[in-house]
């Protein structure tokens, strides 16, 4: 729905090349919406008061809600009128105001009439509107109107009624299921649109069924689709499919390359690009199918139109990530581009060629891009930062060049994620390439004398405070991070504090001078600041003694924390201030990483199996909270892990009954989770009869029966076993349920007196070694690794034998082990060939372990593993390699 | 002669053409649409949909143009009649003269409306539909029912009517084209 062009009206006025609505007021336009009730109706003045009235709402005014409700009624008397242009301004106009749902229904009937009018304008329209302000049960009404106009010979009235079907069936879809037949008939239609339209429909329809989707999809791509944005639709599906689908194992062939080959030369341009970046898109490409795409993309890249240029050289940037070596054949148009006039297109041309080029292009490259930096988007300026950064990382002999122009482009003028991005890369550039150090310090010092934002300004305060002293003359950064403490507000003042402490620590020859400068900062005005000041102070030794600093107080102020910052949280809140003062030993250092099982296992019986009634809140505090109440427990000692929920039952049986493993440091606990599921039976006295025959290292030592068991409230009983201190013993249990049954009355609820002794056998429940480790993350697994030391390293290789994947093989040995992976190298990345994986964990008596997994598999897909173990015990460095080696 | 006078009155109406715009109101399934299509057509059907809303129709008379607003009738839209009765030459309340069940709620309905300011003195035509109907009041009892007699700042008109039998539609005809004469 176009607006008809009111500009003629204007050329009266001597001043064309305004906007004819320029300066209109609100309050005047509302005036003259009085033409609408006029008994002899101007449509041409009409129309041009509507025009101002969607000129105004678009521009942001609002309506309060008695103007748009006077401007709503006003606007429906103009249904009188049976000028085509005024109707199709009323229609713009009650979508645009879409005012309540009980004063809009008013127009329903007039819609509904023009619905089935004879000119095609109003059908198509009145449906797009009716099919806006309808409801569930008015639909039902027009649903035969809706799916004639599906069909309907007229394309802009097929159009109307598909997207409507589009937009309805986020609100009714059971609807706009069944119109599957018309959208189905539409697709074949011979106008472009519809078909564009129904086949988006069609998808939308059956997005849920994939097999329906690769039905649609086989059958269209055998070339009924004649509209090029119906065909870029399609295009897109068969990606979608092909993902799914994954690789015909046999052949080697990819389901529809041929098909996206073809469309590489289909006679649309936008068909041609929409393959060509499917292809490039597809999952584990190799070069033979990338090839045919790069080429026809490099065509674009020498095309008139900038839009084509822009598309070619923007694919071709992200292929260069993953396959730089496809693009160098563009490399030659690519260079042409760098001078074209529209920037975006010269910005990602040059970072194409960044990722591609070599060693000694890059200093030119550089000057051209430093040309134009101040010409391109920030959006555009952080993409050209990312790509100088990996350039940097692939040639660290060129940093002096591009850390010279990250601190330049830092000078200037820029957003916070372009500011971020580049102190983002600095900080890499530091960490990686040692030389680099010292000058990319200093341009972040200088950056921060005049940085605005108080994330970036703490963040590189405490990145000084590390890097900082361990540079060869630590006394130039002070100066920087003194003058924070006077510039800027209280966040960054108490991260300046901070760093200078740091600096005091680990620099003994300036920490007379820290002192002085921290004592300044004593009567600071915020609380922060000045605990922060006096905290160092007293730990550092500020009573003017320079002496070394204690390695215990080092560790104290600036280790890291080993405890998930989520856990500390959790247990800050529930801490009531009391004489107890808060333990932060207390505080579990388990990373909770089970949500998504415990929503399942609540999501599959709301009632619960048996487990405490804990939310997930905090399943091991609940524990804890279990244990500790049961007095025979309590002189086990610290609760040193729970494991997950082992079912011992089939689902749907009479008992349903699980086991948690709760593991102390000379003591492991069963608790069995029982749910009686027989509304006729109440059970008495159950117990588990556990035998331990095939756990030689274990003895029972208690059983704790559950006294009464009635139907569907779930009841825990307990054994306990004695193990040897510290040793993670291993072993399988076989469990029996025993118990005395009473009938129940059902009407009543109540039992008989007299009960049967009966029994029922339990699956077997293990205990492995990876029950004795706890996932306990660490925050930088690089630092945790070189402080542990390499004193109790212990390096083998396995063949882990033939694996599905490698993602397969990475998981099964994480799950083996029942560590934390670190840094989230669980995930392998598609089409490796080799992976590492860092693990993290707690093994019992609380001895730190880390773990660095390297992957490889090879044709056949035979995994081999190499094992580093470093731990503060040697005897659980090598306990790693025997879970390893046995599992 | 009466061939000369409809040719003075056809020649009249080319040049003194006259507009007048009427609402139409009343609850639901009182025959307000039906007696737009008797008026507009003569047509009749039994087979009816609720009136979403409101249909606008325009129906010419003699050199009378009527635009009629023929408002839905049911509660959601009752509120809404008023926006459609402003400045209207005359509002047509019909009423289901045999349902007497809700004579007290259209009763009510037709009071409210018509104290609203914004209507004042704007005349009234009441309409007892369905006289073909067994058990339909006689207009006095109507009248009495409706209590017209209490509304004293208007004309007031009140006619028995069948939309099915076409009785006494062309009486309300006269009595519009008779009152847009007046009115103008």
């Amino acid at each position: 729905m176009a607006q008809p062009l009111v500009k003629k009206d204007d050329d009266r006025d001597d001043e064309a090349e305004y906007s004819p609505f320029l300066g209109i007021e609100k309050g005047a336009v509302l005036q003259e919406a009085r033409v609408f009730n006029d008994p002899q109706l101007d449509a041409r003045r009409c129309s041009q008061v509507i025009t101002k009235l969607l000129y105004l709402l678009n521009q942001g005014e609002t309506f309060t809600k008695v103007e748009a409700t006077e401007v709503f009624f006003a606007v429906t008397k103009l249904f009188q009128s049976r000028d085509i242009g005024l109707r199709r301004m009323v229609y713009l106009m009650i979508k645009e105001l879409s005012p309540s749902a009980d004063e809009v229904i008013i127009v329903t009937s007039s819609l509904m009439k023009d619905m089935n009018s004879k000119t095609d304008m109003y059908r198509a329209n009145a449906i797009r509107v009716l099919c806006r302000i309808t409801d569930g049960t008015l639909l039902t009404q027009i649903e035969r109107y809706l799916k004639q106009a599906i069909v309907d010979k007229n394309p802009v009235v097929a159009s109307a009624a598909l997207v409507s079907g589009i937009h309805l069936l986020q609100t009714n879809p059971e609807i706009v299921k069944r119109w599957s037949n018309e959208v189905q008939e539409a697709v074949q239609s011979r106008a472009a649109l519809v078909q564009f339209h129904a086949l988006g429909l069609l998808h939308q329809i059956r997005q849920n069924d994939r097999l329906a989707v690769s039905k649609l999809v086989t059958s269209l791509t055998r070339g009924t689709v004649r509209s090029p944005l119906a065909q870029c639709l399609l295009i897109r599906y068969t990606t979608q499919v092909i993902r799914e689908s994954g690789i015909n194992t046999q052949t080697g062939d990819r389901p529809f390359y041929d098909f996206l080959e073809s469309c590489l030369r289909h006679k649309a341009e936008m068909v041609i690009f929409e393959a060509a970046r499917a292809i490039t898109e597809l999952n584990g490409v190799t070069s033979r199918e990338l090839t045919p795409a790069i080429t026809v993309l490099q065509l674009f890249l020498s095309s008139s139109k900038p839009v084509l240029r822009f598309a070619a050289v923007r694919t071709l940037n992200k292929v260069a990530m993953t396959h730089p070596m496809a693009v160098t054949n563009c490399n030659i148009d690519m260079e042409s581009l760098i001078s074209d006039q529209n920037r975006s297109i010269a910005t990602l041309a040059i970072t194409t060629l960044l990722k591609t080029g070599n060693e000694s292009s890059v200093d030119r490259l550089m000057k051209q891009i430093t040309n134009f930096m101040s010409d391109i988007a920030d959006e555009f300026k952080i993409v050209v930062v990312e790509a100088i950064r990996s350039l940097c990382l692939k040639f660290p002999l060129k940093y002096r060049s591009l850390m010279n122009f990250l601190s330049n482009i830092l000078r200037e003028e820029g957003g916070f994620e372009y500011k971020k991005a580049i102190v983002d890369s600095i900080v890499i550039l530091i960490r990686d390439i040692p030389d680099a150090k010292e000058s990319g310090l200093l341009h972040l010092c200088e950056f921060i004398e005049d940085c605005e934002f108080t994330y970036l300004s703490t963040q590189i305060l405490h990145f000084l405070g590390i890097e900082g002293p361990k540079t060869a003359d630590p006394s130039k950064y002070i100066r920087y991070i003194y003058n924070r403490v006077h510039l800027e507000n209280a966040t960054v003042r108490a991260a300046a504090v901070s760093t200078l402490a740091k600096f005091g620590a680990l620099v003994d020859s300036l920490k007379p001078r820290i002192f002085v400068l921290l004592r300044r900062c004593v009567y600071d005005s915020d609380d922060e600041v000045r605990d922060r000041a006096t905290l160092y102070l007293n730990t550092l030794g500020g009573d003017g003694a320079v002496v070394e600093t204690d390695k215990d107080v080092k560790e104290f102020l600036f280790g890291s924390l080993d405890i998930p910052l989520g856990n500390l949280e959790t247990s800050l809140k529930h801490y009531e201030p009391s004489e107890e003062r808060f333990d932060i030993n207390s505080v579990p250092k388990e990373v909770k990483s089970q949500p998504l099982a415990e929503k399942k296992a609540t999501g599959k019986k709301p009632t619960g199996l048996g487990a405490p009634p804990s939310g997930p809140v905090s399943t091991v505090d609940a524990y804890e909270k279990l244990l500790s109440s049961i007095p025979e427990f309590s002189d086990f000692g610290k609760l040193f892990k729970s494991s997950a929920p082992v079912e011992l039952t089939e689902a749907e049986t009479e008992y349903a009954v699980n086991a948690v493993k709760h593991i102390f440091d000379r003591h492991v606990v069963f608790q069995y989770n029982c749910t009686n599921t027989i509304p006729e039976q109440l059970l008495e006295n159950v117990t588990v009869i556990v035998d331990a025959s095939e756990a030689e290292e274990f003895s029972e030592a208690l059983t704790k029966p559950l006294r009464s068991l009635p139907y569907d409230s779930p009841g825990q009983t307990f054994v306990a076993f004695e193990k040897p201190d510290g040793v993670p013993a291993v072993g399988k249990f076989s469990n029996m349920l025993r118990f005395i049954v009473k009938e129940v009355d059902t009407s009543t609820g109540e039992a008989e007196d007299d009960g049967v002794e009966d029994e029922y056998q339990l699956e077997e429940l293990d205990v492995v070694a990876a029950d004795y480790m706890m996932k306990v993350g660490v925050s930088n697994f690089r630092n945790a690794w070189e402080s542990i030391g390499e004193d109790f390293e212990r390096v083998d290789e396995y063949g882990l034998g033939p694996r599905e994947s490698l993602t397969e093989a990475v998981s099964a040995v994480i799950s083996l082990l029942g560590m934390q992976p670190c840094e989230g190298t669980e995930v392998v990345p598609n089409n490796s060939r080799s992976h590492t994986c860092l693990l993290s964990g707690l093994f019992i008596g609380n001895v730190k372990v880390l773990v660095r997994l390297q992957f490889g598999i090879d044709g056949p897909k035979e995994v081999a593993m190499k094992l580093i173990v470093r731990s503060e015990d040697e005897s659980v460095s090598d306990m790693i390699h025997e879970i390893v080696a046995s599992g | 002669m009466g061939l000369w006078e409809a040719f003075l009155n056809w020649l009249r109406s080319l040049f003194f053409k006259q507009e007048m715009e009427l609402s139409l109101i009343g609850l639901q399934n009182a025959g307000k649409t039906s007696l737009v299509n008797v008026v507009a057509t003569g047509g009749y059907s039994e087979d009816m949909i609720p009136t979403v809303g409101f249909n606008m129709r325009k129906v010419t008379k003699g050199n009378v143009t009527i635009k009629l607003w023929d408002l839905g009738g049911q509660p959601r839209f009752r509120s809404m009649w008023e926006r459609y009765c402003r400045a209207v030459s005359a509002i047509v309340y019909v009423v289901d003269a045999a349902d007497s069940d809700n004579l007290s709620i259209s009763k009510s309905e037709l009071h409210d409306l018509l104290s609203k300011p914004s209507l004042n003195g704007i005349p009234l035509l009441v309409l007892g539909n369905k006289i073909d109907k067994p058990g339909a009041l006689s207009k006095q009892s109507l009248t009495d029912q409706m209590d017209l007699k209490a509304i004293s700042d208007r004309e007031v008109c009140c006619f028995m009517i069948s939309c099915k039998n076409s009785t006494n539609i062309d009486s309300v005809i006269d009595w519009l084209v008779k009152h847009s004469k007046s009115k103008s």
